[in-house]
C-alpha cells in the first residue's frame, strides 16, 4: 500500500495492520498494529512505510467488492477481481460489508514479529530474514555443494520483486543433471531455480505451474515474513519439517485467536469472553506474552 | 539439441510446504499417462481432506487444510490412488483458431527457424499440422497447456525468461505450446515473465476463460485445439 489519504463518511472501527505506515488520523498518530474508530469527516493519511512494505486497512465484513472465485481480492495481472480489477483512484468510493456495533476504545498489540516464534539460524545477522523450508521435489536433484550453499549462504532480494515472486541475488545453484522439466503446479512459498542458478520464490500473484526445479517451500507460516521483506533485505533459510510447519501454523491461528478473545474481553468491560479450553490453557501458560 | 528431459522411473510424491502435496507420473511425458492423471483428479476431488486439485503435465497436485490434515499419510494414500487409477479420455470436443506466424507477436520464430536449420514457413508448417489436446490448465486462466507438439519442434525453454507482452500469443518450449489469452477492451499489452519462444498470434481468439460465466472456461481438460495459418509474416 503506497502513501493514501482516506476520507470517512460514516463511523465506522477499522484495524490497522502490516508494516509500519506512519499512519495520521486528523493530524494525531495512529500506532501500528491498532484498531480505531473513525466518524464522518474524519481522514487517515497513511504514509510510505518504515519497516515491513506492506500495510492493510481492515474494515468490519470486509470491502463490499464482487466476489470473483470465492476471492475480493484484486489480481492486477489478469484484471480481475477487488474494484474493477485494478488499482484504486484518486475519488473511489468504497463500503464495508458490515455495520460497525457501537464504537469501541483504541486498542494497539503486539506485532507477530514480536511474539511468533521464528526459525534459527546460526549465520544470521541482526536484520537477516530467516525463513523455514521444507524440502521440494527435485531437492536431491541438486549437488551436495549446491544443497550447502542454499541453506548456509545469504540470499540477497533483488530489486525484481513482487508480489508474483521474490528474485534472490546469490550464488548459483546447479543440480546434478540439468535436465530439462515438465510444468507442473505450484503453490506460494515455491523456491525454484531457473537454470542461470538464481532462486525465486513465488507469491500469491505467482503463477499457478512452472517448469524450473524446486528446491524448497518457504513454509506457510513464514510467507507473510517474505512479503513484508524489502529489496536489499537478506533471507536465510533454514530447514524444516512438515510437522514443524504445521505447528508453527497452529502458533500464528493461536495467536490471532488469543487476540480476538482479548480483544472481546476487553470489549466486554473485562468480562472474559468465552475462548476455547486448548486457547484458555495456552493463555494461562503465557499470559504476559501478548499484551496490549 | 533437445535438453535431456527429466523421467522418473516410478511415480514420486512430494511435499510442497505443509498445505500440498504433488504426484509426478513416472516415464517420458505421455497422453495415456494423462489421461490416468484427469481421471485421478476427478477422484481426489472428492476426497474429504482435499480442498483444491490441479492437474499438471503428467503431474496432479492437491491442496488440504494445514491445520486439520496431516499430509505424512494421505501422500501414501495419493501413491496408492494412482497405482490403481485407469484412463478417462475426456469429452473429445475441438475448436479451430487462426494464426498469424511471425511478426511482432511472433518475435522468435525467425530464431527458431534458424535454430532448428528450416525456413519460418516451414515451422509454421510443422506448428499447424498438430491436433493439440488440453493437458492441463497454464500458468494463468487461458487454453491451458496443449500437448501434440511435433518432435521436430522442440527447443530447451530459455536459460533466463524474458519480459514479453502478454495477449493472443502462440508459444512454445520443449515439448508444449501455449496460446494467451486475448486482451480485455481498452487493455494495453503488459510484459511477463516467460522462458518460452513466441511464435505467432491468434487475431480473432475466442475467450478462453471468462470469470463473469459458469463455468468460466470454454475449453475442458481433454479437448483439442487446431491451428490454422492465417498467414506467416517475416
Amino acid at each position: 500500500m503506497g502513501p493514501m489519504r482516506l476520507l470517512f463518511n460514516q463511523q465506522i472501527m477499522v484495524a490497522l495492520c502490516g508494516a509500519d505506515c506512519q499512519a495520521v488520523l486528523n493530524q494525531r498518530q495512529v500506532a501500528p498494529w491498532s484498531r480505531f474508530a473513525v466518524a464522518p469527516g474524519d481522514e487517515l493519511a497513511i504514509g510510505p512505510a518504515r519497516m515491513g512494505l506492506r500495510a492493510y486497512l481492515c474494515v468490519p465484513g470486509g470491502i463490499d467488492v464482487p466476489e470473483v472465485l470465492g476471492s475480493r481480492s484484486t489480481y492486477f495481472r489478469q484484471r480481475v477481481g477487488g474494484l474493477e480489477g485494478r488499482m484504486l483512484r484518486v475519488g473511489d468510493k468504497l463500503g464495508a460489508l458490515k455495520k460497525s456495533a457501537q464504537p469501541q476504545p483504541e486498542l494497539s498489540v503486539l506485532p507477530p514479529d514480536n511474539v511468533l516464534e521464528r526459525g534459527l539460524h546460526a549465520l544470521a545477522e541482526q536484520d537477516d530474514i530467516v525463513l523455514r523450508v521444507v524440502r521440494a521435489g527435485e531437492y536431491d536433484d541438486f549437488t551436495s555443494r549446491s544443497q550447502q550453499t542454499f541453506w548456509r549462504d545469504p540470499w540477497r532480494v533483488s530489486a525484481q520483486s513482487n508480489r508474483m515472486g521474490y528474485r534472490l541475488d546469490g550464488a548459483e545453484l546447479m543440480r546434478t543433471d540439468p535436465g530439462e522439466m515438465r510444468s507442473c503446479p505450484i503453490t506460494p512459498g515455491v523456491i525454484q531455480v531457473p537454470p542461470g542458478g538464481r532462486p525465486i520464490v513465488q507469491l500469491v500473484d505467482g503463477n499457478s505451474a512452472g517448469g524450473y526445479p524446486k528446491i524448497g517451500y518457504v513454509i506457510e507460516a513464514d510467507l507473510w515474513r517474505v512479503a513484508q521483506a524489502r529489496p536489499g533485505s537478506v533471507f536465510r533459510f533454514v530447514e524444516c519439517s512438515v510437522t514443524e510447519a504445521r505447528k508453527a501454523l497452529s502458533e500464528i491461528v493461536k495467536y490471532l485467536d488469543r487476540l480476538g478473545c482479548l480483544i472481546a474481553t476487553a470489549d466486554n468491560g473485562g468480562v472474559p469472553a468465552r475462548i476455547s479450553r486448548e486457547t484458555e490453557a495456552g493463555m494461562a501458560n503465557d499470559e504476559n506474552r501478548y499484551q496490549f | 539439441m533437445c535438453a535431456k528431459l527429466v523421467v522418473l522411473d516410478a511415480p514420486r510424491v512430494s511435499h510442497c510446504g505443509a498445505s500440498a502435496l504433488l504426484l509426478d507420473a513416472e516415464g517420458p511425458l505421455s497422453l495415456q499417462t494423462q489421461q490416468r492423471i484427469w481421471a485421478l483428479d476427478r477422484t481426489v476431488r472428492n476426497w474429504q481432506e482435499v480442498t483444491d486439485a490441479q492437474v499438471g503435465l503428467n503431474s496432479l497436485l492437491i491442496v488440504v487444510d494445514p491445520l486439520t490434515t496431516d499430509t505424512e499419510p494421505l501422500a501414501m494414500r495419493f501413491l496408492a490412488e494412482w497405482n490403481g487409477t485407469t484412463a478417462w479420455s475426456g469429452n473429445g470436443r475441438t475448436l479451430e483458431i487462426g494464426i498469424v506466424y511471425g511478426g511482432a507477436a511472433g518475435r522468435h520464430l525467425r530464431e527458431v527457424a534458424d535454430r532448428l536449420g528450416v525456413s519460418p514457413s516451414r515451422v509454421a508448417e510443422l506448428h499447424s499440422a498438430g491436433n493439440y489436446t488440453v493437458f492441463a490448465p497454464g500458468t494463468g486462466p487461458g487454453f491451458g497447456f496443449l500437448f501434440g507438439l511435433d518432435r521436430r519442434l522442440h527447443l530447451p525453454r530459455r536459460p533466463e525468461p524474458q519480459m514479453v507482452p502478454n495477449g493472443p500469443n502462440l508459444s512454445m518450449a520443449g515439448a508444449q505450446t501455449s496460446l494467451g489469452p486475448p486482451l480485455k477492451p481498452g487493455e494495453e499489452p503488459s510484459l511477463v515473465p516467460s522462458g518460452w519462444y513466441a511464435l505467432g498470434h491468434a487475431p480473432a481468439s475466442p475467450i478462453p476463460f471468462d470469470f463473469s460465466k459458469t463455468p468460466p472456461n470454454v475449453l475442458d481438460l481433454g479437448d483439442c485445439i487446431r491451428f490454422r495459418i492465417e498467414r506467416v509474416e517475416t
